[in-house]
């Protein structure tokens, strides 16, 4: 018998870092942050002819980086395996943000499932524990549904962020977001709009979606983490949601949903992000990650 | 096997004024760098205007790498090379209060 979460096919255990994970069964990337970006890179706003047209929220979202993990009391880190993670770094200011995504266009509207192994931390700035000091992480996908669909014309964005921290106050918890922040005109052509769907605004608790990760003692000490999304491109419906050890009621959390726009058929956007709480940098790192999609041929 | 390479966006549409440094970008991987300063449209610079290269060893404390990358303060684009930087890379100078700058910052990175 197969243990609850084994990976699909014994083929995956030949390969040691695929086995940490259990894709589905085509697997559409698989980016291990050792062999570079992988195509992960910085979230701009939509803009027309002056970059300072963009809604303001998307005018310093922080670019991803290839990073070592060293720090300043113990060198370096390191991934979980090899040398480099994907790196997010805020500024040091609250609410500042880092952004990283990737691009691709879905062939099958079937189940989804992204994995990552990540962690996060605050910059080792002080001799002190600096738990509070990120604010969130979170992943999430941007998707539309393709252009001869047959139910809603809909593009729909799954969004999941883990709250670690609240101006100061330790919060813990996994949030999702349905409520759609309005959308706004860019410049006078009529032809660009932009709407900013990381706006703290509009969070709801995932039930039951209190969790306490593992952060350890110190701001220099780092731990990787498991976390797995379901989404079913068919029913544009959350199918799983797992972190770690704890596996929460997927069909308690749902996605933002609006109408499809004219230029992102079939579009499928994984992305991360990081978000600081205090005047301290946040930093996200993922060691690798992983999309799978059950396909039709 | 073909070399790695990566263009960031250190800074974008940045307004420079009195004491300035971009923000810290890991650069481990890399042997070779070049940073790129554009400037974004006409702005008021002192005689001998420059950002300095920095280098780091944890992100938090930085030095002088020796590289000075000349500023205009007409559109257009200034670059400075290093290598044998470490881990991380930054640009810092200092402009005059009355003086200001729209920058792009480029940071191009290859094994």
């Amino acid at each position: 018998m197969t243990p609850r979460g084994a990976p699909s096919s014994t083929t995956v255990w030949l390969d040691p870092a695929l086995s940490r994970f259990t894709p589905l069964s085509r697997i559409l990337f698989f980016d291990d942050f050792d062999r570079g970006l992988n195509g992960w890179t910085a979230l701009v706003g939509n803009y027309e002819r002056s970059l300072g047209s963009m809604l303001p929220e998307y005018r310093d979202l922080r670019p991803p980086m290839l990073s070592n993990i060293s720090m300043w009391d113990t060198g370096t880190v390191g991934g979980l395996d090899g040398t480099y993670a994907l790196k997010l770094a805020t500024r040091p200011k609250a609410g500042s943000m880092a952004v990283a995504l990737k691009r691709l266009t879905w062939r099958y509207a079937g189940p989804l499932r992204l994995e990552v192994i990540f962690t996060y931390k605050p910059e080792a700035v002080a001799l002190e524990l600096l738990e509070t000091q990120v604010r969130a992480f979170g992943f999430a996908f941007d998707l539309q549904v393709g252009d001869r669909a047959s139910g809603p014309v809909e593009r729909v964005m799954p969004h999941l962020r883990y709250v670690n921290a609240l101006e100061g106050r330790r919060m813990e918890k996994w949030q999702f977001k349905r409520a759609v922040e309005p959308m706004r005109d860019i410049g006078d052509s009529g032809r660009t709009r932009s709407h900013f769907h990381l706006a703290p605004t509009g969070w709801e608790d995932v039930p039951d979606g209190a969790q306490r990760l593992c952060y350890n003692e110190i701001a220099t000490k780092h731990n990787w983490y498991y976390v797995r999304i379901g989404f079913d491109l068919g029913s544009m419906s959350f199918t799983e949601f797992r972190c770690n050890d704890r596996v929460f009621d997927a069909s308690g959390i749902a996605p933002m949903r609006f109408p499809a726009v004219p230029n992102a058929w079939c579009m499928i956007n994984p992305l991360m992000w990081v978000e600081a709480d205090a005047a301290t940098r946040a930093f996200l790192y993922v060691d690798s990650v992983i999309l799978s999609a059950e396909v039709d041929s | 096997m073909i070399r790695r390479s990566h263009t960031a966006v250190v800074e974008r549409d940045v307004l420079w004024t009195g004491p300035f440094a971009s923000e810290p970008y890991e650069a481990a991987w890399a042997s070779e760098a070049v940073f790129f300063v554009r400037t974004l449209e006409p702005g008021t610079l002192g005689p001998g205007a420059a950002a300095r290269v920095q280098l780091s060893p944890d992100g938090m404390l930085w030095t002088d790498e020796g590289t000075t990358i000349p500023l205009r303060a007409e559109p257009g684009v200034t670059f400075g090379r290093v290598s044998h930087f470490g881990g991380w890379l930054r640009l810092a100078g200092e402009l005059r209060p009355s003086d200001a700058l729209k920058v792009i910052v480029y940071l191009v990175l290859k094994e």
